[in-house]
């Protein structure tokens, strides 16, 4: 984002933001290339809900929510953005009506199914960055490839019980998570997870997308955070680029 | 020489049956300390193939792809078996 042209604040704006504005948060520029910034964040369950609606109260221009399926029971113990009203109902729009009431400067927009290889490539080159929260590998992949290919950020959240794991993915100057898992690990269909490492997962994911959108800090980019719930333990590992990564390589 | 080891990730529970420091010789090889663990794991909860090896907090490939380095005594093994839920 060209900071030159960099849309202006209005007053109630930064009136909105006035509390993550300043020295140790976001400066009045950084804050603007929030709001001409457009996110992807699929799927908007247990981490992706979370990270959208922290993404949309923080600004962030454009919002885009992709998730197929109908809402069953078991999902509840750890949805943020939806209630009992939408079991058994598509959560992409319900969702996006929910975020449009936390911030009206906020456009948010819904996708009701998971973009497949050419939706996703295409997406990419439509947004500046992905947070990737799908329950399968194939889909992380899939977005993966999608950024690598467009040269924009991903982040990817993942969980399993109480612990979530955090990757930032700069394409050409870290690893991709093809160059992790070269083959996709297996699919836990019925997995584990409470809902509170959920929500802290995607809220991490949401604070590392601010800060590459705004410029601020020190992104976690070629890194793997994984806070251990359990075992009360984080670890943040730096990751290594494989040569022959057939994505990015 | 001694290493510590870390088990997180998926099964992050089975960690319990895993010491947290591994009494090597010196001059030993990662697969020996992962052959170490993978007995106290037993079959049932064995590494997956997919499981990351990090030596030292640097990422140094999967249980199925990894140079085989020689350890270091106080190095860190950190084992992170993969996790994708939504």
């Amino acid at each position: 984002m060209d900071q030159a042209n960099s849309s202006q604040l209005r007053p109630e704006e930064l009136e909105r933001y006035a509390r993550q504005l300043g020295p140790g948060v976001l400066s009045q520029q950084g804050q603007s290339r929030l709001k001409d910034a457009t996110v992807l964040v699929t799927r908007v369950g247990g981490m992706g809900g979370p990270a959208a609606l922290m993404l949309t109260m923080a600004g962030v221009g454009r919002v885009i929510l992709a998730h197929g399926g109908e809402m069953i029971s078991p999902d509840l113990n750890r949805q943020v953005l939806g209630s009992e009203s939408v079991l058994g109902k598509p959560r992409a729009e319900p969702f996006a009506d929910y975020l449009k009431t936390m911030n009206r400067f906020v456009q948010v927009e819904a996708i009701d199914h998971e973009p497949d290889d050419d939706e996703a490539a295409q997406l990419a080159q439509e947004v500046d960055l992905i947070v990737s929260c799908p329950p399968t590998f194939q889909e992380r992949l899939r977005l993966n490839r999608a950024a690598v290919k467009a040269g924009i950020p991903l982040i990817d959240a993942a969980q399993w019980g109480m612990t979530g794991t955090v990757i930032v993915v700069s394409p050409g100057d870290s690893a991709c998570l093809e160059c992790l898992y070269p083959e996709a690990p297996p699919f836990e269909e019925l997995f584990p997870v409470v809902g509170a490492i959920s929500s802290a997962t995607g809220s991490l994911a949401a604070l590392e997308a601010i800060k590459i959108l705004s410029g601020t800090g020190r992104s976690l980019a070629g890194k793997m955070f994984t806070y251990d719930g359990f075992q009360g333990r984080s670890t943040t590992v730096e990751l290594s680029r494989r040569a022959d990564c057939p994505c990015c390589g | 020489m001694k290493i510590q080891v870390i088990l997180t990730g998926r099964d992050y529970h089975t960690a319990a049956s895993v010491p947290e420091e591994l009494v090597l010789d010196e001059g030993a090889h990662l697969d020996e300390a992962l052959r170490q663990i993978n007995a106290a794991l037993g079959d049932s909860a064995a590494l997956p193939d997919s499981c990351l090896i990090a030596i030292g907090n640097q990422h140094v490939g999967t249980v199925a792809s990894h140079p085989n380095v020689e350890l270091q005594d106080a190095q860190e093994l950190v084992l992170i078996a993969p996790v994708a839920g939504g």
